[in-house]
């Protein structure tokens, strides 16, 4: 990356590493003194430019000719490299085309279908959790229905499943800017991409599942047959640690926020409004980046054309800006659907309903049987892009 | 303050007074009418917040843009000339006495 270069005139340079584990623990603060400092933030440590505000963070989410994802989306020029012409790191149309493909099973009707199953899953543990009282909600909550329910729906061969839980959050781990973490990764990385090309093939795969539809569609010719082997990870991928860190989240929140939880149970109907502000206040995902295809002027700092700035959701979704008392959960919050913790724009996730529907059937079961959540113990998951809690021990009353 | 009223699926009406602004979806939501998800909180990015409408001052209703137009292509109960996604309609003095028909598939 070029990091020698002059920052771009109006910057604000700063030589903070984010991306060191203090701050990946606790990115909140540093975030914070950048909003304050300005718009534009030249990241010395990385070469890297950041917009730590949501206006700036919005407009480049929206304008792909400037903000290029087909120049990489992750922070290293060798991941970038790997993941360069997939669905996550291309422009339209190419973009366009693949995202037809990958959306068509998460799209409302589709999803419509599988309310009712997800909602007996769901209830079928929530009962099994509540009568044992006490339970770690990071993992015996928030994994079941990301690992049961969507797993067999994507359909890939049994023996990669349990891997993908190591595999998915060291996928993210490469979008960091290369440290020790993000090398330690690459290897993992490595064994994930040799799963989707030796085992992710027609008659391994679920023969109705979502995986085998992207070879159907190859077949068609709606995507590239070279294409499809790539695409085989888009589904498990990015629907694993992003909804079952959003999950825990919740119930972290609710724990620490009574009052809140109240005022749901009082009307279940706000479930989507409380979903919205906990993925606004703890974005899942915390930043990703975009490649400065053109020199184009951003919070009045022209940034030059080959450079690259991270996007950062979760600092966006804090900016006192834009958001009333930022830091305080608020499920009554009016504009809390405004948040980019699921993206902005053409790259806007594709899973996030299906996320929101597992969500909600998680909190519908938890909602008639809980009055409180007891916190005993939270422990941080540590990444260079995504947050979450790894442990988050309650008891239910 | 405007009054809408929800014809809901289980044949119940549901007559509600929102404040300007505030959008149908929500008007639904934070009186407690469960029967519209609204799931992605009012973006027109989920049509479950899909209904019909059967009457009042039609004429006052704001035109369709192109994601909502695009999005109710997608809602699981039948789109008929009459489907519109709640979250994009506003509550105006105009609306008063509108009535919406909520399906039952969301
Ligand atoms: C709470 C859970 C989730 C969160 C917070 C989340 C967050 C995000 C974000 C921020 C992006 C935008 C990336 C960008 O700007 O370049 C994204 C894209 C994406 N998400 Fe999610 N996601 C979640 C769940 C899921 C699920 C369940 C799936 C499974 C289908 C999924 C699949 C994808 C895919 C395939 C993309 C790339 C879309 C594109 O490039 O067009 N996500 N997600
Ligand atoms: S609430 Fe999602 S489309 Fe209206």
């Amino acid at each position: 990356m070029n990091s020698n270069v002059e920052p771009a005139k109006g910057a604000v340079c700063s030589k903070a590493r984010l991306f060191d584990e203090e701050y990946l623990l606790d990115p909140y603060p540093l975030y914070q003194e950048f909003r304050d400092a300005g718009p534009v933030i030249w990241l010395e440590a990385y070469g890297l430019y950041m917009l730590p505000r949501y206006v700036e963070t919005r407009r480049a989410l929206e304008d792909w000719e400037s903000f290029s994802s087909a120049g990489g989306v992750t922070m290293n020029d060798i991941m970038n490299e790997k993941l360069s012409g997939g669905l996550l790191c291309s422009d339209p149309p190419r973009h366009d085309s693949l995202r037809k493909v990958i959306e068509r099973p998460v799209l409302p009707r589709a999803l419509s279908q599988l309310r009712e199953r997800v909602a007996s899953e769901a209830k079928g543990l929530i009962e099994r959790l509540c009568r044992q009282k006490k339970f770690d909600a990071a993992t015996e909550l928030a994994h079941h229905l990301p690992i049961t329910i969507v797993s067999d729906l994507v359909g890939l061969p049994e023996e990669g499943r349990e891997r993908m839980l190591v595999w998915a959050p060291a996928n993210f781990d490469c979008f960091g800017p290369i440290n020790a973490r993000t090398n330690a990764a690459f290897p993992v990385v490595g064994e994930m991409v040799e799963y989707a090309f030796s085992q992710c093939v027609p008659g391994k795969l679920k023969p109705d599942g979502w995986a085998q539809m992207i070879w159907e569609a190859a077949h068609r010719g709606e995507v590239s047959l070279e294409d499809a082997p790539f695409m085989m990870n888009d589904y498990m991928g990015p629907s694993l640690d992003t909804t079952i860190f959003a999950t825990t989240w919740l119930i972290w929140l609710f724990a620490n926020n009574p009052e809140q939880w109240r005022k749901l149970r009082e009307n279940p109907a706000m479930i989507p409004a409380a979903i919205n502000e906990a993925v606004r206040i703890e974005s899942p995902i915390q930043n990703f980046s975009r490649h400065v295809a053109r020199d184009v002027e951003i919070g009045g700092v022209i940034l030059p054309k080959g450079s690259r700035v991270i996007v950062s959701y979760g600092s966006a979704n804090r900016d006192e800006r834009k958001w009333g008392n930022p830091t305080e959960f608020d499920i009554m919050r009016e504009d809390s659907n405004e948040h980019l913790g699921f993206g902005h724009g053409e790259h806007n996730c594709v899973g996030k309903n299906l996320a929101r529907l597992e969500m909600r059937a998680l909190l519908t079961e938890l909602i008639p049987r809980v009055e409180r959540f007891e916190l005993h113990e939270a422990k941080p998951a540590i990444n260079n892009v995504l947050h979450g809690l790894k442990t988050c021990r309650v008891t239910v009353h | 303050m405007p009054r809408v009223t929800y014809r809901l699926p289980d044949g119940r009406d549901c007559e509600v007074e929102l404040s300007n602004g505030q959008s149908l979806m929500e008007g639904a939501i934070r009186n407690g009418i469960g029967a519209i998800l609204g799931e992605c909180g009012g973006s027109a990015m989920c049509a479950t917040c899909h209904v019909y409408i059967e009457g009042g001052p039609v004429g006052a209703l704001p035109s369709m843009c192109d994601d909502e137009d695009a999005m109710l292509e997608e809602a699981a109960a039948e789109r008929l000339g009459n489907s519109r996604l709640s979250c994009q309609i506003r509550m105006n003095a105009a609306l008063d006495g509108i009535v919406v028909r909520v399906p039952e598939e969301m």
